[in-house]
């Protein structure tokens, strides 16, 4: 018995020494730039190997913290490879003059200076924060209405919800385009007008608009159909045979009987309305001139995820586009948390 | 003993995996090309180069709205360099300096003109000629008895446009010009070709002064005579362009209609000639096949050049383990017996080579030999401008021009100067 645990010792060692060499040999052999194939499973061996040594190695009070650690294991590593890592290399080249291919200087704040010297950015900015205010009340407000009217028996509800979440489904480029066809094609021909209101920059930041809540809106309307439905029918029973008419009902029974719902439904049209990319990119492409802060700036219907891979993609300037991208991740991380406080105080009260 | 069978399984299957990434044969070169419009004719040269030489070439066509700049980058960041790619002149150069290979030896750089050259030292094969110009449709000019040559400067074209505009109906015109600002997705033909006759037209070819200026240290400047004569310009075309063009047209509907005989001049360079033949063929050949021939951006009286350059460049990357190979490709493309055939026959260029023998069935091929002929060209230095000028400042300012949003030439060159100047101010 003593001898097989000396034994199990030994062999776990070994794997643990021989995976964690794997590992170093693995690194090493990257940075080296070496083409040598066979390192990238080098790694993965060598990882695999000291998970099996770890677990092998003979230990009763530490077992069960061995266990968790190997199962947490794929998954904390995945999530630093793919966002952790990501995540400091560009907060890291946002003080660079990363090109995307190479970096030559530090240039310390520059970027962050850069960024917020430019007219054309902070348009996009204070035209991000509109769009979302605009979205956040137009699409709860068009959502609930609907999801009123689609939770009323009548023939065909199922067609009208269906029909109302159908354009969710569609890809936002494609959409953007379609709708592209129909303001620039359409809209044309059936009302005579001298252009496409996609040429004008406040009709075509109407039309983003316009598209975005027809995108949007079934999505909402479904979650209050959820919250909808989950009122009890008891309540709303008691409420009618007090007399209450539909209008006392929706505001004094329905409507905060749904509170948590309405909390969710609005945060998840602040964050989506401030990620809005797609839409915008087939529609417009940002392009609007207007006059800003006594300077005449060409991305007059441009949003903040636009303007960021815009300054990356199409003008070359990938450190630039980074610093932008901080300050955006500073925000919607912002958002997000104070959205988990709030929900999570509505929890606790009810 | 189960565990260890388990290891053992799953370290083979990772040592055969990566044994499979390794077989990579030496005799394989990558080309990577963003005009997808000759991926074909690439892949029959490719198919010709193998049967010769026994050497593979892949080609890879990025197009259609991607940026291949962009997903070269990608592609250099993850190790999966292409040995010859494609880039823009100097716009490119920065992004990729240090990492292409001097090609200054080649013997081809012996028979061309074209080749992308910094302080000496070759770096880029060129592949096509194109050329930016008012193209014509000489039968309609004709048929209103104007003689193409005789549109020498300002007056002269206005005369014309006018003539044109009186005979409009029966010559079957919808418009005079095909002339289209929409600044989403035609940005480039404003933005950067028709605003290229303000930094070259008349000039010689390496003759670099309005570029220059607006390259200068302290912000761009301008010539704001030329500026302006050069605005009176695009007032004429605002003037006489197709309104259903103007300000929200597309590509697709302004080729057509010039292909179909709607429009007796239109704002696009030789490139439309592939899609005149190609797409759009039926309506051409209803429209009678008519001559295409181009005229210089001659807004000031004498000005008689067109712009024409290699649009882009072939480079070969430093570090490619077929580095030879991909020259030697590179030394057969360039050749008259080896793919020049196919180049110019199959893909449509116009060949930059001096020993090609070969003539592109392309309808502005003949206008282009001519001009180049008497050295009545000019060089695209618009190529250097700052990146994405043309997408993300001037080509909106364009289309508000368009629309009437300005009260003249005049107000249009100072919103113009004012979107360039902000724009290099970041």
């Amino acid at each position: 018995m003593n001898n097989n645990t000396a034994g199990k010792k030994m062999l776990s060692i070994v794997l643990l020494i021989a995976g964690i060499i794997a590992l170093g040999a693995a690194i090493v052999l990257d940075i080296q730039g070496s083409k040598f194939a066979f390192r990238g499973a080098l790694l993965i061996i060598g990882a695999i190997v000291i998970l099996i040594g770890m677990y092998e190695f003979p230990t009763i009070e530490h077992h069960r913290s061995i266990i968790n650690f190997i199962f947490l294991f794929p998954l904390l590593f995945t999530f630093a490879i793919t966002v952790i890592v990501p995540m400091i290399l560009g907060i890291f080249y946002s003080f660079t003059d990363w090109n995307g291919v190479k970096m030559n200087n530090f240039v310390g704040l520059k970027n962050y200076q850069t960024m917020f010297k430019d007219p054309a950015f902070l348009w996009s900015l204070l035209l991000t924060v509109l769009f979302v205010i605009v979205n956040m009340i137009l699409v709860n407000v068009i959502g609930f209405l609907l999801a009123l009217l689609c939770t009323n028996k009548f023939k065909g509800v199922g067609f009208f919800r269906a029909a109302y979440f159908l354009p969710n489904l569609i890809g936002g480029i494609v959409l953007g385009y379609i709708w592209q066809f129909i303001f620039s094609n359409v809209l044309i021909k059936m009302f005579h007008l001298k252009f496409s209101p996609l040429a004008d920059t406040r009709q075509a930041f109407i039309a983003i608009i316009v598209v975005y809540i027809w995108q949007y809106a079934g999505y909402i309307m479904l979650i209050y159909i959820t919250g909808l439905t989950t009122i009890p029918k008891d309540v709303l029973e008691a409420a009618s045979i007090d007399g209450a008419n539909a209008t006392t009902t929706l505001f004094k029974i329905k409507i905060p009987m749904i509170a948590a719902t309405i909390t969710i439904c609005t945060f998840l049209t602040l964050t989506s309305a401030f990620k809005q990319f797609d839409v915008n990119m087939a529609l417009t492409n940002g392009a609007g001139a207007m006059k800003f802060m006594g300077r005449t700036i060409s991305n007059g219907t441009q949003m903040l995820a636009l303007n960021i891979y815009n300054t990356a993609i199409s003008q070359n300037n990938y450190a630039l586009g980074q610093a932008k991208a901080v300050l955006f991740f500073i925000i919607l991380a912002t958002v997000s948390i104070i959205q988990v406080r709030i929900s999570n105080s509505k929890e606790v009260e009810m | 003993m189960r565990r260890a069978l388990a290891t053992a399984t799953v370290a083979g299957l990772f040592a055969a995996l990566s044994m499979g990434a390794m077989s990579v044969s030496a005799d394989e070169i990558r080309l990577f090309n963003n005009k997808v419009e000759i991926n074909e004719g690439l892949n029959t040269l490719a198919a010709k180069y193998e049967e010769e030489t026994g050497v593979k070439v892949t080609i890879e066509s990025i197009g259609g709205g991607v940026d291949a700049q962009a997903t070269l980058k990608g592609y250099y960041q993850g190790g999966n360099m292409p040995d010859i790619f494609v880039f823009e002149g100097d716009k490119d150069y920065p992004t990729w300096e240090g990492l292409m290979a001097d090609l200054s030896d080649m013997a081809w750089v012996e028979d061309t003109e074209a080749e992308y050259t910094v302080d000496g030292a070759v770096y880029g094969f060129p592949t096509t000629t194109e050329a930016i110009g008012l193209a014509y449709n000489k039968a309609v000019l004709d048929a209103a008895g104007i003689d193409p040559a005789s549109i020498t400067g300002p007056e002269s074209m206005r005369a014309a446009f006018e003539t044109l505009n009186e005979k409009k109906d029966e010559l079957g015109l919808t418009a005079v010009i095909g002339y289209g600002a929409e600044a989403t997705a035609l940005y480039w033909s404003t933005g950067q070709h028709l605003y290229a006759s303000y930094i070259d037209s008349g000039l010689s070819r390496d003759d670099t002064t309005y570029i220059d200026m607006m390259q200068a240290e302290g912000g761009p400047t301008f010539d704001d005579e030329r500026l302006l004569a050069w605005a009176e310009m695009v007032a004429l075309f605002n003037e006489y362009s197709d309104p259903d063009l103007l300000v929200s047209g597309t590509y697709d509907q302004q080729v057509l209609n010039f292909a179909a005989g709607k429009y007796a001049f239109v704002t696009q360079g030789s490139w439309i000639g592939a899609t005149i033949t190609g797409d759009d063929a039926e309506a051409y050949n209803e429209a009678g096949n008519f001559e295409i021939g181009m005229l210089p951006y001659a807004f000031i009286e004498g000005q008689d050049t067109i712009l024409t350059n290699s649009p882009n460049w072939w480079g070969v990357y430093k570090d490619s383990e077929n580095l030879d190979a991909a020259k030697a490709f590179l030394e057969w493309c360039a050749s008259n017996d080896g793919g020049q055939q196919i180049l110019v026959e199959d893909c449509g260029l116009i060949s930059p080579y001096a020993s090609c023998t070969y003539v592109a069935v392309d309808p502005y091929a003949q206008t282009i030999s001519d001009y180049t002929a008497a050295g009545k060209t000019s060089a695209w230095h618009w190529l250097s401008m700052k990146e994405g000028l043309g997408q993300n400042a001037t080509a909106v300012i364009f289309q508000e021009f368009a629309k009437g949003s300005y009260a003249d030439a005049a107000e249009f060159a100072e919103e113009l100067k004012s979107a360039i100047v902000s724009y290099y101010a970041n």
